[in-house]
């Protein structure tokens, strides 16, 4: 009996931890009260001068930078600008933005254009000086830089009502190197 | 020698006088001016080379947009007839202003004969094969090889292609053709995308049937599947499959405007699947249809914001059969699906009917099937889990070779790398009237 018992707990306890490992999503690192750097810098999303967008919610965001939308409420296609593998400002946006690591954010293109359900792959740049060129001229373009590379080439958008200057604004980027 | 005088004596004493003033007073008074007039000057040239700066950057950016308009300039020459006189209006054009010069700067995206617009990626896959049916033998086998090509042909428009190299021979509705180790070519898919918004989307040409889920999330790749094959009830036509997983004719799609409840929609015309003797012919009607009859499908699907990676959907399709020495045949398929898909946990479900109502007569033929299929990634490891159920009548008239199939598959999927995947899986398939099917399968998906 008491065995029993004991080989229910056991057969409880299994079927507890499988739901926990298979249902509890990990926790959000969006989410996650994350404290600020003193010497860390806000990260802007930009787009042309001439996109009617001022404001994004953050999943609208996601959708866009996930390529879930492609067009503008202009009309004019999405173009995705992104750094290059290992800049900080990527890895600020794949976390706080896409929720994703490297991997399934590149599984994610590569499945979506596989599909067709993604249009465009991202344009790849090396530097922020290439981004803000490339959004600069590209009138469809969105992408990010830290706000000590923005210039008035390029628009800072709002991210859901908050300008890059602003307190409680999301997304922050680490120092660079000092190489 | 002369001495000097008292005049003399006066002078001397006031100029040794006015020195020491100088020297204590005017001195410091002199130097303060020329130091404060040294720092005054210093300021001034910490601002001017500041104001340089400026200057020089913002000239550097004008060099750099101009000569990006040269370039553009010089490549839109080269591409025009030499015989085109260049455009009066634009030589006489006044002065910009900075939109204007932001929108001469946009890249219009046209063709550059000079380099190719094609993208292509590969995928393939290597089977290690055995099963405990009679006289079939434990075998390697080449899987598809897919060359999954792209073009962004312009703004709009996109051109999208599968290629697939395939062997061994095809099985419809269990009649086989073609040799067991010949390779064959299939243009599995072969569409252009006109990307109108994201509420609407055409593609023309052949593409997969958006009925259910798996048939447009999975095509011709192993290595994006969790598991070595597709279920039962969405393999291809040419490999027993009994859906028109294909179909060669128009698709629309796109957003239905609904907020967070992320609701899509796909409509589709096009020639259905091939129903008239002999049956062992291309059951893709690629370039001709054997009736005017066109079959339609209409599908549903929400992607709710409140749950990442949740898609609920449903689809119905009606096509009208042909088959020899039969009367027509009104095919009808209901699907519906509710899959969690993330990228450490997939749960997918599926459930559909397919209905065969031979005109005529009252009797309806009714094959229900379903699968689930479960995993979850630890690390480099996923290990899975699938049940399978398809059920057809034994009078079925399209097709009678499916009959019963039914029972679980457990694998296990090892990323070796971000490219290559190795699967162990293990299938148990009940069957009606004939003993069940005991599979083993190892098998190597890869992309490049």
């Amino acid at each position: 009996m008491r065995r029993r018992a004991g080989l229910q707990f056991i057969l409880a306890s299994a079927v507890f931890s499988i739901a926990a490992l298979c249902f509890g999503s990990a926790p959000n690192s969006s989410s996650l009260p994350k404290p600020q750097i003193a010497s860390e810098q806000n990260l802007a999303v930009v787009v042309n001068l001439s996109n009617p967008v001022q404001n994004l919610s953050m999943p609208e965001l996601r959708r866009i930078f996930l390529g879930e939308r492609s067009h503008w409420p202009n009309g004019r296609r999405i173009t995705l600008v992104m750094m290059e593998t290992g800049q900080p400002e990527r890895d600020v946006v794949l976390r706080d933005i896409c929720q994703m690591n490297e991997t399934d954010f590149n599984n994610h293109f590569l499945h979506g254009v596989f599909t067709g359900e993604v249009f465009v792959s991202p344009k790849t740049l090396a530097t922020p000086v290439g981004v803000r060129k490339f959004v600069f001229n590209v009138p469809g373009a969105i992408g990010y830089l830290r706000v000590s590379d923005l210039d008035s080439t390029v628009k800072a958008l709002r991210i859901d009502e908050r300008g890059p200057e602003d307190k409680g604004y999301r997304l922050h980027v680490p120092p660079r190197s000092s190489k | 020698m002369k001495f000097p005088g008292p005049l003399t004596i006066r002078v001397t004493c006031a100029l040794k006088l006015t020195g020491r003033m100088m020297v204590s007073r005017i001195f410091p008074l002199l130097l303060g001016i020329l130091v404060n007039t040294t720092i005054l000057r210093g300021q001034q040239l910490v601002d001017a080379t500041a104001a340089d700066k400026q200057t020089l950057q913002l000239l550097l950016q004008r060099i750099d947009q101009l000569e990006a308009r040269v370039k553009q300039l010089e490549a839109a020459k080269q591409a025009a007839p030499v015989s085109l006189p260049s455009a009066p209006a634009q030589t006489s054009a006044p002065p910009a202003s900075e939109a204007e010069l932001q929108a001469d700067n946009a890249v219009p995206e046209r063709m550059d004969s000079s380099k190719t617009l094609l993208r292509m990626r590969g995928f393939g896959d290597i089977t290690l094969h055995g099963d405990s049916q009679r006289h079939d033998t434990t075998a390697f086998s080449l899987g598809q090889l897919n060359l999954f090509i792209t073009s962004d042909i312009s703004e709009k428009f996109k051109f999208l292609s599968e290629i697939v190299f395939e062997g061994g021979p095809d099985n419809i509705f269990g009649e086989t053709r073609g040799e067991n180790n010949a390779f064959g070519v299939d243009v599995e898919r072969m569409v252009l995308q006109y990307s109108h918004s994201d509420y609407f989307r055409l593609a023309v040409g052949r593409y997969h049937t958006a009925i259910g889920y798996y048939n447009t999330a999975y095509h011709h790749s192993t290595w994006f599947q969790t598991t070595t094959g597709r279920p039962f009830l969405f393999q291809f036509e040419d490999r027993g499959g009994i859906l028109p997983v294909h179909t060669v004719g128009a698709s629309a799609s796109g957003l239905i405007p609904s907020g967070h409840l992320g609701l899509h929609y796909v409509a589709e015309v096009g020639n259905g699947r091939a129903s008239r003797s002999p049956i062992t012919d291309e059951p893709v009607q690629n370039v001709v249809d054997d009736q005017n009859h066109k079959a339609f499908n209409l599908a549903l699907f929400a992607r709710p914001d409140a749950v990442r990676g949740l898609q609920v959907g449903f689809s119905a399709y009606r096509d009208l059969l042909a088959p020899a020495n039969l009367p027509r045949i009104g095919e009808s398929i209901f699907a519906a699906h509710a899959v969690l898909v993330r990228s450490k946990f997939e749960w997918l479900n599926e459930v559909l009917v397919v209905r065969h109502a031979p005109s005529g007569t009252p009797r309806v033929f009714n094959t229900p099937g379903f699968y689930t299929q479960v995993s979850k990634q630890f690390g480099s490891y996923r290990p899975y889990f699938r049940y399978q159920y398809v059920n057809a009548p034994s009078t079925e008239p399209i097709f009678p070779d499916v009959g019963l199939r039914q029972g679980p598959s457990f694998g296990l999927r090892y990323d070796a790398s971000e490219t290559v995947a190795v699967k162990l899986q293990y299938d148990y398939t009940a069957l009606r009237g004939q003993p069940a099917v005991n599979a083993l399968a190892l098998q190597v998906g890869f992309t490049f």
